[in-house]
């Protein structure tokens, strides 16, 4: 299919003009919007699923690549393309879209066509940072994403919208400023803003240390906010929990997963050197968020503040697999961004429906909603287990194959030090996780506004059985979804390897042991 | 050393070159013609002649582009010049002429003042600007700028009954006559200081910089840069130089503010670069110890410092302004600090290909800064409706989904004032910051872009309370005349246009500009 990564930057965009056009009409309701939306991203979503028939061999080059000039002077192109690692991005993207536009179905009843048009705006802007291959264009889409949920959280959010709105825009727009400085150094050095051109001039004319060392600097900070990183998290749990549903399904789903797709394509792919330099500390960092986040996780009152830490820890797994920079790590890394995407993504839309029922997300406002909502506990208790890593669902795979792999890294000296500290992470996951389940699903019903509160109907649940079908499909056969990024995790890989300051770190004797593990768990 | 005073010669006469300007200038006459012996009634008519005179000077300007004129490439003994830095730069005025033409006709008529007065003296402004730009003598563009200065003095103090707006008239009259002293007698240092044996002195910029090294009073040439870089400091707003801006922009009229904003300020960097870019240049570092490699190197050093102060101090002051006008004027004193940091990178760098394309970076920066500021204040004139009223922020609330088309401009407006992509604003700060990073100068751009940081408060802040706070009083959606519409949707598509598909534009303001810079071609004169 030609011109296919096109389609799928342009429907949703199209979608967008739709309805604008649409709004002019006389005949127009205000309820058919949300229909223009829903169709354009299950077209979308539709034709996303091409993409896997590119792949068919599972290697690591780039597909359905589209090239052309497109602004002369500075040379820069319109340059996309997936690969093994951006594939499944796309495709959790074009999934939980049409997730979201159906969980505001309801919720959202005031200016729905801006809403509706600002979700298919943020969806083309996140689709074009996936697949974007010039750096310069990848900065538009990166910084474009910002202002639909800029305007998502502002307009449509909770109380405090207002606070959360600004912080969240400001704290991104610092670190992608300072990535666009080190985007126009590596133009004027290079005299190109093409990502496959660079990775090659990079291997045959490395930067001199001190520049890569900024260079990394800028863009690591750039994508640390956005994933977040520990000490640059704050703006995460102010904009999770004042976003609308959908946007903070959006945010943890697929906005966080920017931060670490960059990571491992832009900080780890050109600057492999700085890369071994900085990972002990990033480490140090991930750690850190794994475990603050889940202990501020276990003593938040808030239902969706409480999720919202809990990505602080799930993503410090991400980083950390990333910069163990062996193949299980980093594997099981991007495996774990799906993982999240998915549960986290899950976790949001509950919250949404009981804050829906009852406009509250305090905990001490619950209790036994197992007995007015059985289809909501079963379900809810379904993707909170996965959020926590239980075996046969998918968090677990993410979470053991990072932890094999940086108990295998090489990269700091006592990699198994760092991988026990980051497995507590896991109880501690359990923790916060069951004691929010018993306080809020199970034991009897303390509140009596909780006694009569109807339970999920057919579009709730719907909405919801995808990512419940892919937590078990993920959990026991991952196999699908590794092999086809196998070979572009090993691409990024290699450069780490060949990188002057690399070499120590490789642990091919290890490589083939969990993959019967994996073999037999498929069974 | 046998040089020819320019000025003994008969000059080249070459009107084709200044046909532009003689445009303009013709428009404007009839319009004072028209002005006083048609009926009140038809004095709307000046109006339309202004807008044919500037459309006919912008096709003039084209046609030069396109043929290079007639004859040689300067006239009167190099008072006036044709490269791409003049022309750029010309239309880049004609369109923000034409810009507050269409925005301002409408409100000159609903306030009840003289339309042919404020149309003939908006042509004169042009035409001064225009001469800045064009003047490759120093005395030339003294001679735009105060054509220019005394045209907006008068606009600033346009709504004669209103206070602020007297005021803002005369502090920009009391300041402003105050820098063109200093720019004035600037020159005349130079001139004192550019002598040489057989020759008295020169305020040709080419002749300048040829003989910068023999200056036999280097004091003097000091002193004379450092007061014509006051001077221009005053005239583009640089940070110590920067306190009119704020009352001045918020007492003027709306139209004339937003005229203010985006067509002298271009007119100040044309004459600045050309002043000082080309008449004190770069020197190869073999050179230091002359004198040229001194003054280089010293204004080089202040306008990094400007730039700094400039930018930080315009985005931080902004924050905490409460009023729309003044807001915007203080975002106007940082962006000239932006466009300071691409002057500097084309000051910085003797390679003629990448000083064209610094240069080139400043002209593509001030027009969409042009086309954005009209825009935004646009908006403002009207939500401000007659009197200039309604310029608070807490106006603005939550008018977002009450005139979307407004609200939606405004917003597109502030992005890109902002510099966010798919805008005109974050290619001109590409480009700008591009040719700085490219000169080595890394801090400076990083200074640049946390300035951008900054400036997100309070851009975003207008954003906030247009969408996302409730209005507690009443709101009359104004009416947008046809004028008004054509500007917003001109200003719309050209931020979009200039964001999005740049390259044609920037293509075509590419200088081309070798050295040595306008060669002199007076008859009888040795070749050197």
């Amino acid at each position: 299919m030609p011109h296919l990564l096109t389609i799928l930057i342009l429907l949703p965009v199209i979608g967008a003009v739709a309805s604008v056009l649409y709004s002019f009409t006389p005949s127009k309701r205000e309820e058919h919007y949300k229909w223009i939306a829903l169709v354009t991203t299950v077209a979308t979503f539709i034709i996303s699923l091409f993409l896997l028939t590119g792949l068919g061999d599972n290697s690591a080059n780039f597909r359905f690549e589209e090239n052309v000039l497109w602004i002369g002077s500075i040379g820069t192109r319109y340059h996309v393309a997936v690969d093994g690692i951006s594939l499944w991005l796309v495709l959790l993207t074009t999934l939980l879209m049409p997730i979201a536009i159906l969980s505001s179905w309801t919720a959202i009843k005031k200016r729905q066509l801006a809403y509706y048009v600002f979700l298919l705006i943020l969806a083309s802007a996140m689709m074009g940072v996936f697949v974007s291959l010039d750096l310069l264009l990848f900065y538009l889409f990166f910084e474009a994403s910002l202002i639909p949920m800029f305007f998502l959280i502002g307009i449509w959010g909770g109380d405090r919208r207002i606070y959360a709105a600004i912080k969240f825009f400001i704290y991104t727009a610092v670190g992608s400023l300072l990535m666009l400085v080190g985007i126009i150094y590596l133009y004027f050095h290079y005299q190109t803003f093409d990502y496959v051109t660079l990775i090659q001039a990079i291997s045959s004319q490395p930067l001199d240390p001190k520049a890569e060392f900024f260079l990394f600097a800028a863009f690591g900070l750039a994508f640390s906010i956005k994933v977040p990183l520990f000490p640059f998290h704050t703006w995460l749990p102010d904009a999770h929990t004042e976003a609308p549903t959908a946007g903070s399904v959006i945010l943890a789903g697929v906005l966080l997963k920017m931060g670490t797709y960059g990571l491992l394509r832009f900080n780890l792919g050109m600057f492999p050197t700085m890369a071994h330099k900085f990972a002990p500390v990033i480490i140090v960092l991930a750690i850190i968020g794994i475990i603050y986040g889940a202990l501020v996780a276990m003593v938040q009152p808030d239902v969706k503040r409480l999720v919202a830490y809990s990505s602080v820890s799930h993503m410090g797994f991400v980083v950390l697999g990333l910069f163990s920079f062996t193949e299980l790590g980093m594997q099981g890394a991007l495996y774990q961004m799906l993982n999240h995407g998915v549960s986290t993504g899950a976790l949001f839309l509950f919250v949404g429906f009981i804050y829906e029922r009852r406009h509250t997300r305090l905990i001490s406002e619950f209790g036994g909603l197992s007995k007015p909502m059985p289809w909501f506990a079963t379900l809810f208790v379904i993707a909170s287990l996965s959020s926590v890593g239980l075996p046969f669902l998918n968090g677990f795979v993410g979470e053991f194959l990072i932890m094999v792999g940086m108990w295998t890294s090489g990269v700091t000296s006592h990699p198994y030090i760092a991988t026990m500290l980051a497995a507590t992470g896991v109880i501690w996951a359990a923790v916060y996780m069951l004691w929010m389940l018993q306080r809020v699903v199970f034991g009897p019903v303390t509140n009596s506004e909780n006694a009569k509160l109807p339970d999920l109907n057919s579009r709730e649940v719907g909405l919801l059985i995808p990512l419940l079908v892919l937590m078990l499909f993920m959990g026991v056969y991952p196999r699908v979804f590794l092999d086809r990024s196998r070979a572009s995790i090993e691409a990024v890989r290699d450069r780490l390897s060949t990188s002057p300051a690399g070499g120590s770190f490789t642990v091919n004797a290890v490589e083939t042991q969990p993959q019967t593990k994996q073999a037999t768990k498929a069974e | 050393m046998n040089f020819f005073p320019g000025q003994s010669i008969l000059p080249i006469i070459n009107w084709a070159l200044i046909a532009p300007e003689i445009i303009v200038c013709a428009a404007a006459v009839i319009v004072m013609l028209i002005d006083a012996f048609a009926p009140p009634t038809q004095r709307w008519i000046t109006g339309g002649v202004s807008l044919g005179g500037l459309l006919f000077a912008a096709i003039a300007t084209i046609w030069l582009w396109v043929s290079g004129g007639i004859g040689p490439a300067d006239a009167f003994n190099q008072m006036i010049v044709l490269d791409e830095l003049r022309l750029g730069f010309t239309l880049v005025f004609l369109l923000v002429s034409i810009l507050t033409l269409l925005i301002s006709t409408v409100w000159v008529q609903g306030e009840n003042l003289p339309a042919g007065e404020f149309h003939s003296l908006l042509l004169f402004a042009t035409v001064g600007m225009m001469l800045m730009a064009s003047g490759g003598d120093l005395v030339i563009i003294f001679l735009g700028l105060e054509i220019l200065s005394i045209a907006t003095y008068v606009l600033a103090g346009f709504r004669r009954t209103d206070v602020r707006s007297n005021e803002s008239s005369l502090k920009y009259f009391i300041l402003g006559s105050f820098s063109s002293a200093f720019l004035l007698y600037g020159i005349a240092l130079t001139y004192g200081a550019t002598g040489v044996a057989g020759a008295p002195g020169t305020t040709n910029i080419a002749i300048i910089a040829s003989r910068i090294n023999e200056a036999r009073y280097p004091g003097l040439l000091f002193a004379g840069a450092a007061m014509m870089l006051v001077g221009f400091g005053f005239k583009i707003a640089t940070a110590p130089f920067h306190v009119w801006t704020p009352d001045v922009y918020e007492g003027a009229p709306t139209p004339v503010t937003a005229f203010m904003a985006a067509g002298p300020k271009a007119a100040g960097f044309a004459a600045f670069i050309r002043a000082f870019v080309f008449g004190f240049p770069f020197v190869v570092a073999s050179a230091n110890s002359s004198i040229g490699a001194g003054v280089h190197s010293a204004w080089l050093t202040v306008l990094m410092v400007l730039a700094v102060m400039t930018m930080t101090l315009g985005n931080v002051v902004a924050i905490a302004q409460n009023n729309v006008k003044r807001m915007l004027a203080y975002s106007s004193i940082a962006h000239a600090g932006y466009a300071l940091v691409g002057m500097v990178a084309a000051g910085a760098t003797g390679d003629p290909a990448q000083r064209n394309t610094a240069i080139t970076a400043v002209m593509f920066y001030l027009l969409t800064y042009a086309v954005m500021n009209v825009g935004a204040f646009t908006v403002v004139q009207l939500i401000a409706r007659s009197g200039d009223r309604r310029t608070s922020i807490e106006d603005y609330n939550g008018i977002g989904f009450k005139s979307p088309v407004l609200a939606f401009s405004l917003s597109l407006f502030m992005l890109s004032l902002l510099g966010m992509p798919l805008t005109a604003g974050f290619m001109g700060k590409i480009l700008v910051f591009g040719a700085a990073v490219n000169q080595g100068y890394y801090v400076l751009v990083i200074i640049g872009v946390l300035n951008s940081a900054i400036s997100a408060y309070y851009y975003l802040r207008l954003i906030v309370v247009m969408f996302f706070k409730e209005r507690t009083t009443a709101w009359n959606a104004p009416k947008i005349p046809a004028g008004l519409a054509v500007a917003l949707i001109l200003t719309v598509v050209g931020v979009l246009y200039l964001g999005i598909f740049p390259g044609r534009i920037i293509n075509a303001l590419q200088t081309r500009i070798e050295p040595p810079l306008f060669t002199i071609r007076l008859p009888g004169a040795p070749s050197k």
